[in-house]
């Protein structure tokens, strides 16, 4: 089966003005997107990420046909999103965290049968696929109230309603947990997998890391308009080599002595140290023999470095 | 467009009309309120003709009831380009400054339609109402006998004037896609309608050519309301033809100008 999104080369650039004076103004060109190639298989929930500005909401808005490209190709099911727009997004889907597609003064079931007018969705496939949206998310006692009254979570949760009432085959998803509590996160999470297992492809942007962590299996990380980063989030996690963070809780304050040749990467206490150590270079045991020969021991954690921590690395390393 | 995507469209339109009465009956007052500012302000200025021929003054060749069924007409053609274009301008304006285009065109729709679709204004009923009133009751008083000939002119000169009105929203709404955030469009949208509210013949011989072929606003009231009155105005069905083609160049430049939204960053 071919790639559900193929992106070759895709470049954005804007013109901005400039201020230099109290009536002129210089055209700036800005490249918001430079180059971007990237291969999406179909099934796959791919994660895009980057710091603020980099790029990842512009290439989503291309994708979703919503941006004309400067240059490079872009095909989603076949389909070139801003020349195909209106027959391509019927088969997409989108939810913007920041931009509702519900009218706010009215119940989200009628922007539901909106959609169905818009989409030409016959009367039993929406009512079927309403129901069962509706279960899936839990949401049945919030559809006929008004939008305004309903709480973030909720709302979110007839985003994903409206944007997946036609059964499409690609979502995108541009920040789709921000400002949602933990369980709303993990309702939309279950949903998100949920439809993944029901071969939908899912294109995230996100500045939440554990929405990654937990969805995730492509990673493609944009800074500065460029792609630094393409591949699983296994590969993510190891191409900072085998680094782990270990915490130790001591009995008795350690001396420099001690702590000759660890990698001390935080310090909470005189008895709570953070080192960190390539595993590659010391398995489990020698590193357990290593500092307890020289420190004592009451705690000892073993976690995988922190997301953030990864995706900083990659991101200064292509910058330098 | 297909018959199929036509229903589509149809559905639609009725699925929004049916949002929008919800939405009023929402905030009834405001509902109310909005309709009543809508149709005074749209009625204000019959009675400033009202009151300018009460001082002994008048506009020359013209009775007041003339001049009335002229702003009557005028009128009626906002009433009724409002309740289908009437926030074709202000909704692309703010779509635009906020970067939520997007929404629209993830819909598989032309994005004018589904805007005006959405921005459906039904306190414009009101105004389209106002209007029709005064147009019967001007009309009562100023013309004799309407021939059928009289009355078909009176209808396609009137279509072509809602085709000027729905050009002159669509040129305006097109510039925001460049002209960011100018709030000010609406107000130009509606000066440039405003010459259509009185007899050309107030206005110098440049200007009459301009309103009446260029941008030909004189459609809106004063050509249609000539019609019914009888008098013929030169080159009226040539400009309506200009209305027409006035119409599709708002349509074409719209759907143009939307390759240059930018959104907003991210």
């Amino acid at each position: 089966m071919g790639a559900a999104v193929e992106v070759e080369n895709l470049s954005k650039t804007y013109v901005t003005y400039k201020r230099s004076g109290l009536f002129r103004r210089e055209p700036t060109t800005v490249t918001a997107v430079d180059d971007v190639s990237l291969t999406i298989a179909p099934g796959e929930i791919c994660g895009v990420l980057g710091p603020n500005g980099a790029g990842k909401s512009t290439t989503i808005k291309m994708l979703c046909g919503a941006l004309l490209p400067t240059s490079g190709t872009v095909r989603v099911l076949g389909y070139e999103p801003f020349r195909e727009r209106r027959r391509y997004v019927r088969e997409i889907g989108a939810v913007f965290g920041q931009k509702s597609q519900l009218i706010w003064d009215i119940p989200p079931a009628d922007s539901f049968l909106m959609n169905k007018a818009i989409y030409g969705v016959p009367d039993a496939p929406f009512r079927e696929t309403l129901d069962e949206l509706v279960s899936l998310l839990d949401v049945a006692d919030k559809i006929e109230v008004p939008t305004r009254v309903l709480s973030l979570g909720e709302r979110m949760k007839c985003e994903f309603i409206m944007a997946m009432l036609h059964r499409p085959k690609v979502v995108f998803l541009d920040e789709p947990t921000i400002g949602l509590d933990t369980i709303a996160k993990a309702g939309i999470r279950d949903f998100v997998r949920g439809m993944q297992e029901r071969g939908t492809t899912f294109v995230l942007t996100t500045h939440d890391l554990e929405d990654v962590e937990r969805l995730a299996e492509h990673v493609v990380i944009i800074g500065a308009g460029t792609k630094v980063f393409d591949g699983s989030l296994r590969d993510l996690k190891r191409s900072l080599g085998d680094t782990k963070i270990v915490e130790l809780t001591l009995s008795r304050p350690a001396s420099e002595a001690d702590l000759d040749g660890l990698r001390v990467v935080g310090r909470r206490s005189d008895l709570e140290l953070t080192i960190e150590v390539d595993m590659a270079l010391l398995g489990p045991a020698e590193l357990f023999a290593a500092v307890s020969r020289r420190l004592q021991i009451t705690d000892i954690t073993v976690r995988e470095l922190p997301m953030e921590r990864v995706i900083t690395e990659i991101y200064t390393s292509s910058r330098r | 467009m297909d018959t199929v995507a036509a229903r589509r469209y149809l559905a639609a339109y009725r699925v929004c009309l049916r949002i929008a009465a919800r939405q009023a009956t929402t905030y009834r007052a405001s509902f109310l309120l909005s309709s009543l500012i809508a149709l005074v302000g749209n009625l204000a200025f019959p009675l400033v003709t009202v009151l300018i021929y009460g001082s002994g003054a008048g506009f020359p060749g013209w009775t007041a009831d003339e001049v009335l069924l002229i702003q009557g007409v005028f009128t009626l053609s906002a009433g009724l380009s409002g309740l289908v274009l009437g926030a074709v301008v202000q909704v692309t304006i703010d779509r635009v400054r906020q970067g939520t285009l997007e929404v629209v065109l993830l819909k598989p729709v032309r994005p004018l339609p589904f805007i005006a679709l959405t921005g459906v204004q039904p306190e414009s009923a009101g105004v389209a109402l106002g209007g029709a009133v005064l147009v019967a009751c001007a009309a009562s008083r100023s013309v004799q006998t309407i021939s059928v000939g009289a009355a078909l002119s009176f209808v396609g000169l009137f279509l072509a004037g809602l085709c000027v009105m729905a050009g002159v929203v669509l040129v305006m709404a097109a510039t925001s896609f460049r002209w960011v955030g100018n709030s000010r469009l609406p107000e130009i949208a509606d000066s440039v309608q405003m010459f259509g509210r009185y007899p050309m013949a107030i206005f110098p011989g440049a200007l009459q050519g301009v309103v009446t072929f260029v941008v030909p606003v004189a459609m809106v009231g004063f050509v249609p309301a000539s019609a019914l009155l009888g008098r013929s105005v030169a080159g009226a069905w040539p400009a309506a033809a200009t209305c027409v083609a006035f119409l599709a160049f708002g349509v074409w430049l719209y759907d143009r100008q939307i390759r240059h939204y930018q959104g907003v960053g991210g």
